[in-house]
């Protein structure tokens, strides 16, 4: 009763979304990965480095200076993301953000709205690091997937 | 009612309530959600956080004896005292905490919000890479102890937003009647001042300026008003005061007429019946000078020349009413002097059982005249005077001083001798005192008065340019008040006077 008075009409439609994936999700399992250029030195990063990654902090590979993308794509994964990546909620993380822009001078991951744009950017930059739903890059040759982040 | 909510207090205190009534519901929603936003996302940065960690954790455990170390892993995790279910799924092997009660899978996915599907528990799992392999983990924390401390805030808020409420409600009672006080005593003191009562002072103080300023304009308005008042009741009193004094005169204009009219006519007569009675006075004598003495007709004779004798003194005095005296002695003499012998006379006639007193206090007071007619009017006085106190007895006070004041009924103001006559008899009642001056009104009996002893004195005063007054009040007494102007400097002094 008292988790139900306080679901926003936000959450509801969240709800709504999610029982619908589910019930698309008994079809076929979805699951995000980490994907980068299939030529990219990046073969693989742990927890923490990705997660120092999407904070902001500078993350070099072989003096190379990876390119954090944040996917913005749909809301879900915009939700997993802050769950399984940042590991924290959204006010926190643009707080964290913040934090690192102004005291230690990082630079915001890039932000894209579509799947189409964050592919193209994944396409041009070697060193660009990003996370999808597993079907979008399934037959995409020229990405690699390094890791799965979320599986449901 | 309808007039008690057009009041300024009333509809202070219900524009503040219509606004509580308004702001109060929305700051409380506001708050709420404030709070509880506050608190689910502190929910859910901790418990990402910690989920995130265990499976950071989770990943760097060795392969060698895995589900051991699993185990013990989530066994740390239950400890934490915030998680409820945790499960590490690994292909189809399925580790759980030993802390954790046995239970059914659960099937339910992911929740990425506080309070996600109602069931008080936040799931969230974590996909970890061991080598070739992906492993889940599961964690669920309870979400009733962030729902409590939801309410409880939630709680403290509403006692916070009543408590304001209250307050302000207070604020707004105290703040109108600090308002609407300074006008209501105006209202009051405003209705005071419509009421008549224009003296009423428009007087309160307030810290408001644009009611201080009303204060003193209403004030300024009144006090003008006072004014215009007062200048309005002098000018009613002044006419009242005139109206009076025209009245008075006219009245004495009239008795004075009256008297007049009765004196010349009283004189008229008396001068022809003096004429008449002369040669009847004349030939009695004669005859009864030829008349043997002892003798029976010589006696009649003698009666005759009495009676006509009587009859000449009693013409002297209407004669010397109606102002047609012979006096030949005209001049200044002390009027105490003339006074003390009067006196000196009354003592002798007058009963043992009134007592006389003279108060002089000034020994000098000089007037004009005949003095024989001043003594006349004493004895008059004196005698009406003794005859009211000759069965009771009494006092009988006789004072003398000058004044300043003006004699009534005199045009030439200047200073007057009073000689008062006071006693202490039967009075006399208020509808004969209009009349005692007027010729032969007596209220004796027949035989006992002739009427002429006050009309003679208010003749001799009135030819002396002075005035007589009088006041008395029944079974207290009656005082005479003579006035008299004072010799001038230059007047002559009466040979044997004194002074």
């Amino acid at each position: 009763m008292e988790c139900s008075r306080i679901l926003s009409s936000r959450r509801a439609l969240l709800l709504l979304a999610l029982l619908f994936c589910a019930a698309l999700g008994s079809a076929s399992t979805q699951s995000v990965v980490l994907v980068v250029r299939a030529d990219s030195p990046v073969t693989d990063l742990d927890p923490v480095t990705v997660r120092k990654l999407f904070l902001g902090v500078p993350v070099l590979l072989n003096g190379r200076l990876l390119h954090p993308i944040r996917n913005r794509s749909d809301a879900r994964l915009d939700q997993i993301f802050l769950q399984e990546i940042a590991a924290m909620s959204q006010a926190a993380y643009d707080r964290q953000i913040l934090i690192g822009v102004n005291r230690q001078g990082w630079l915001p991951p890039e932000e894209l709205s579509s799947s189409g744009r964050v592919l193209e950017r994944l396409s041009s930059d070697p060193n660009a690091v990003s996370f999808l739903w597993q079907k979008d890059v399934a037959r995409n040759s020229q990405l690699r997937v390094i890791r799965v982040l979320w599986a449901d | 009612m309808g007039r008690l909510i057009n009041t300024l207090r009333a509809r202070l205190i219900a524009v503040v309530l219509v606004i509580h009534a308004a702001l109060v519901p929305l700051l409380y929603l506001g708050v709420s959600a404030i709070v509880e936003e506050g608190y689910a996302d502190s929910f859910v940065n901790s418990v990402r956080s910690f989920s995130r960690l265990t499976a950071d954790e989770l990943e760097a455990v060795d392969e060698k004896d895995f589900a051991l170390r699993a185990v013990a892993l989530l066994d740390g995790v239950m400890l934490s005292g915030q998680v409820v279910f945790t499960e590490v799924i690994d292909g189809s092997l399925r580790f759980r905490s030993s802390l954790q009660p046995e239970s059914a899978p659960v099937q339910r996915p992911d929740d990425f919000d506080f309070g996600d599907h109602g069931d008080q528990v936040y799931y969230i799992s974590h996909s970890i890479k061991r080598g070739a392999r992906h492993v889940l983990l599961r964690l669920g924390f309870d979400e009733a102890p962030t729902l409590q401390r939801i309410a409880a805030a939630k709680e403290r808020t509403l006692t916070a937003v009543l408590t304001f409420t209250l307050a302000s409600l207070i604020v707004s009672v105290w703040l109108s009647s600090v308002i609407a006080r300074p006008m209501v005593r105006l209202q009051e003191a405003a209705k005071r001042v419509a009421g008549g009562d224009v003296h009423a002072r428009l007087q309160m103080s307030s810290s408001i300026s644009e009611v201080q300023e009303l204060n003193q304009v209403l004030e300024s308005m009144r006090q003008e008003l006072v004014g215009a008042n007062e200048r309005l009741a002098c000018e009613i009193r002044e006419r009242e005061v005139s109206e009076r004094k025209r009245l008075d005169l006219e009245r004495r204009l009239l008795h004075r007429e009256r008297i007049a009219t009765i004196g010349t006519l009283a004189g008229g007569v008396a001068h022809e019946f003096n004429n008449i009675l002369t040669p009847i006075l004349l030939y009695s004598q004669l005859a009864l000078n030829d008349t043997p003495p002892g003798s029976a007709r010589a006696h009649d004779l003698g009666r005759i020349v009495a009676a006509a004798h009587r009859a000449r003194s009693l013409i002297k005095r209407i004669l010397t009413f109606s102002r047609e005296m012979d006096s030949t002695e005209v001049g200044a003499f002390s009027l105490r002097s003339t006074v003390e012998e009067a006196l000196a006379l009354m003592r002798a006639i007058v009963p043992s059982n009134v007592e006389i007193t003279l108060d002089a206090q000034e020994e000098d007071i000089r007037v004009s005249g005949d003095p024989s007619l001043v003594h006349q009017v004493i004895i008059n006085l004196c005698t009406n005077a003794y005859q009211a106190m000759r069965r009771s007895g009494g006092r009988l006070l006789i004072r003398l001083w000058s004044t300043d004041e003006p004699i009534e009924g005199q045009e030439e103001a200047g200073r007057s001798a009073v000689l008062e006559v006071t006693d202490t008899g039967h009075g006399i009642d208020a509808s004969v005192i209009a009349h005692v001056f007027e010729p032969f009104f007596t209220t004796r009996d027949v035989g006992e008065g002739t009427g002429l002893g006050l009309s003679v004195v208010h003749g001799i005063v009135s030819s002396m340019g002075g005035a007589i007054t009088v006041e008395s009040t029944v079974d207290q007494g009656t005082t005479f008040r003579v006035y008299l102007p004072i010799a001038r400097s230059a007047a002559p002094a009466l040979a044997g006077d004194s002074a």
